[in-house]
């Protein structure tokens, strides 16, 4: 058996939510894994060894950071599991710098419960595998620990959400009905979800790596009568300061 | 000397305790809510009325819909539109679903093995398959509806102001109404199985909630006040936590599945009634454990409630048209009941539709001085007389009761 340990950072805790809706699948990840910390599921913990660790979540304070480093510091396999883990999704898009948010928020710069500007954890340490989505798509993560324990390189996606879409003969909203779609420019694996309700993709998988325009894509918006400001704010969203032009 | 609870599980998010120990006494205790701030009104600040929602959900995945439709709520309100009624319909539909996946997930996967002694429901599985085997598929029904309503399992796009992205199809009602009569006679167990449970934790002295059965345009409270938060509740800062505590016309108070059936018994379905009515005298003693039961009851209401909305709505048939929405300088509240209590979403917008003011109060946050107390009232009660190792077992079951869901107790701002 594997041992597995799933560790939340701060975020909104879908990711590990994500994992128990895989139902009947995770009874198959259990016959390969071991269940060795889990907080939202389990009072169990025993992680000073484990084969795979998936951690969720950005860092966003010192004990963050701290889980993060013991996480990789005693397992094989590291995944960084969502966009707060692979791109730093809503809260790494907050600008300003930490003191001025916590005087904002709560009236006071102290810092005691050191709290730190929200990033990545791929800005912290290396990962083996990096899975966004917010949230992920489920048989993403299913494939990858079944691989690991099979010993088999996982896919890596690498297409536009836009891809997706075709399959499944939706209409382009951003041409036909000029809805602002980030879809181009992101990352594909969510089949069209938001596009499937009429609705512009919001860009929640994070930039597509490599071949995005995202230059492009920012003058069809402007072309469309959308301000630079509200442009750069949709860009920013789920990737921080990633898609740049 | 103090003992530390390092971190609570089975709970959503990160959160601890400390307890203070002074003379041999408990003197004591402090919630502390570690999940780090994520400033969801600075990101809201300045951002387009129509793509705040899809924000707003990533508060928390539990209840994303609960977040989507307050912050609908509060936006229709601010520019004065008014949808008809089968659009909120439609939103009690996927309030509903949420309301049945979270406390399936909570009552089976998170408090079940407390009841049978067990460190998680994976490992309580091999003896009670069956139990938790009811409870996946209570919530897999309940995410199904989500998935309907919000376009997807978790963090949806389709709940927007004046209506929704996709309307569901006639196909998809139907579903809904015929698994939802199915499963009832699963959370009618569940009822029983929480029933058995000895109450502990603290007297809730005072309940609120909002004045429909699953959102409103006002709060109430249990000495008959009907008013805006702001008018009652008051936030304070502590040092050692990131969530703020609230008290209401300064008293400790409680929000959640007990107040709800205290406050608003009246709006449950006939069998939901029918089992209020039969454990009220049990519930009314008040004991934030009771939470749980109250949990049980309305899965059985959330069950009946999503196949009576499903038919009616299959009756008279789905529209499907949006409202426009028109931007306008205005300010609006929205108030929902998350399925942990009061949610409470409250924006000021300009007239370009931009959010100009936002103020989120969560749940978890109205009962943080409650889940401190009631740690207290326990710590106190078995200091001594329990080892730590059990002690802290103890303490722990009391925050579950609660049902915390501490990422979203974060942020709880005026800007």
């Amino acid at each position: 058996m594997l041992k597995l340990g799933v560790f939340e950072l701060t975020d909104c805790g879908g990711c590990a939510l994500n994992i128990l809706f895989l139902y009947e699948k995770l009874f198959d990840v259990l016959k390969f894994y071991e269940i060795k910390e889990f907080h939202m599921a389990s009072s169990f913990k025993e992680h000073d060894h484990l084969d795979v660790a998936i951690v969720t979540g950005t860092v966003s304070t010192q004990r963050d950071l701290a889980l993060l480093k013991h996480a990789r510091n005693h397992s094989k396999y590291l995944i960084a599991l969502g966009t707060c883990a692979t791109h730093g999704d809503v809260q790494g898009s907050v600008e300003g710098k930490i003191r001025e948010k916590l005087e904002k928020v709560y009236g006071t710069k102290a810092n005691p419960m050191k709290a730190l500007d929200s990033k990545p954890i791929v800005e912290y340490v290396a990962v083996d595998y990096a899975l966004p989505g917010c949230p992920y798509d489920k048989d993403e993560i299913y494939q990858v620990l079944m691989n690991i324990a099979k010993g088999v390189e996982p896919p890596k996606k690498d297409y536009p959400v836009c891809i997706e879409c075709k399959l499944n003969e939706y209409e382009c909203i951003l041409v036909k009905r000029e809805i602002p779609c980030l879809g181009p420019i992101t990352l594909g694996g969510c089949d069209a979800i938001c596009i499937k309700s009429g609705i512009g993709c919001i860009g929640c998988r994070g930039p597509l790596p490599k071949e995005a325009n995202p230059a492009g894509e920012f003058e069809i918006l402007k072309e469309l009568g959308y301000d630079e400001e509200y442009i750069r704010r949709k860009f920013k969203t789920f990737a921080r300061g990633e898609l740049r032009w | 000397m103090s003992i530390e609870i390092d971190a609570f599980t089975r709970v959503e998010g990160n959160g601890g305790a400390e307890i203070i120990i002074e003379d041999g006494e408990v003197k004591e205790v402090r919630v502390k809510i570690f999940e780090g701030p994520r400033f969801f009104e600075i990101l809201t600040l300045g951002r387009h009325y129509y793509d705040v929602p899809d924000l707003e959900a990533r508060i928390c995945a539990i209840c994303y819909l609960s977040h989507s439709v307050a912050s609908v709520l509060g936006i229709e309100r601010a520019f004065g539109v008014e949808v008809p009624k089968e659009i909120m319909l439609l939103r009690e539909l996927g309030l509903i679903g949420e309301f049945i996946e979270s406390h399936a997930l909570h009552l089976y996967l998170l408090v079940a093995p407390d009841l049978f002694g067990y460190a998680d429901a994976i490992r309580m599985a091999s003896k009670h398959g069956e139990v938790v085997n009811e409870g996946l598929t209570i919530k897999a029904f309940g995410n199904y509806i989500r998935e309907v309503i919000g376009g997807r399992e978790i963090h949806g796009i389709n709940v927007k102001p004046g209506g929704f992205g996709r309307y569901p199809s006639i196909e998809e009602l139907e579903k809904i109404e015929k698994n939802s009569e199915a499963l009832i006679k699963f959370a009618k167990r569940a009822v029983g199985i929480f029933a058995s449970q000895e109450p502990f934790g603290a007297k809730a002295e005072h309940y609120i909630a909002t004045n429909d059965y699953l959102y409103g345009n006002k709060l109430i409270a249990c000495d008959k006040e009907s008013f805006d938060y702001f008018e009652h509740i008051e936030e304070k800062s502590l040092p050692y936590s990131f969530a703020k505590q609230s008290r209401y016309k300064d008293k400790i108070f409680m929000v959640g599945s007990l107040p709800r059936v205290m406050l608003k018994a009246e709006k449950l379905t006939p069998l939901a009634k029918r089992l209020f009515e039969e454990y009220k005298e049990r519930l009314s003693k008040g004991y934030v454990s009771l939470n749980n039961l109250a949990q049980a009851i309305e899965l059985v209401y959330g069950l009946e409630r999503a196949s009576e909305i499903a038919k009616e709505l299959l009756d008279k048939g789905v529209e499907g048209e949006n409202i426009s929405v028109e931007p306008q300088e205005g300010e609006g509240i929205g108030y929902v009941e998350a399925p942990r209590g009061v949610l409470v979403h409250h924006y000021r917008i300009d007239e370009k539709g931009n959010i100009a003011y936002s103020n989120i109060i969560t749940p978890t946050a109205f009962n943080h001085a409650l889940m401190e107390l009631s740690l207290y009232e326990e710590a106190k009660r078995h200091y001594g007389t329990l080892d730590e190792k059990t002690l802290i077992q103890k303490l722990e079951e009391t925050v579950r009761a609660f049902d915390p869901c501490i990422s979203c107790s974060v942020h709880l701002v005026k800007l």
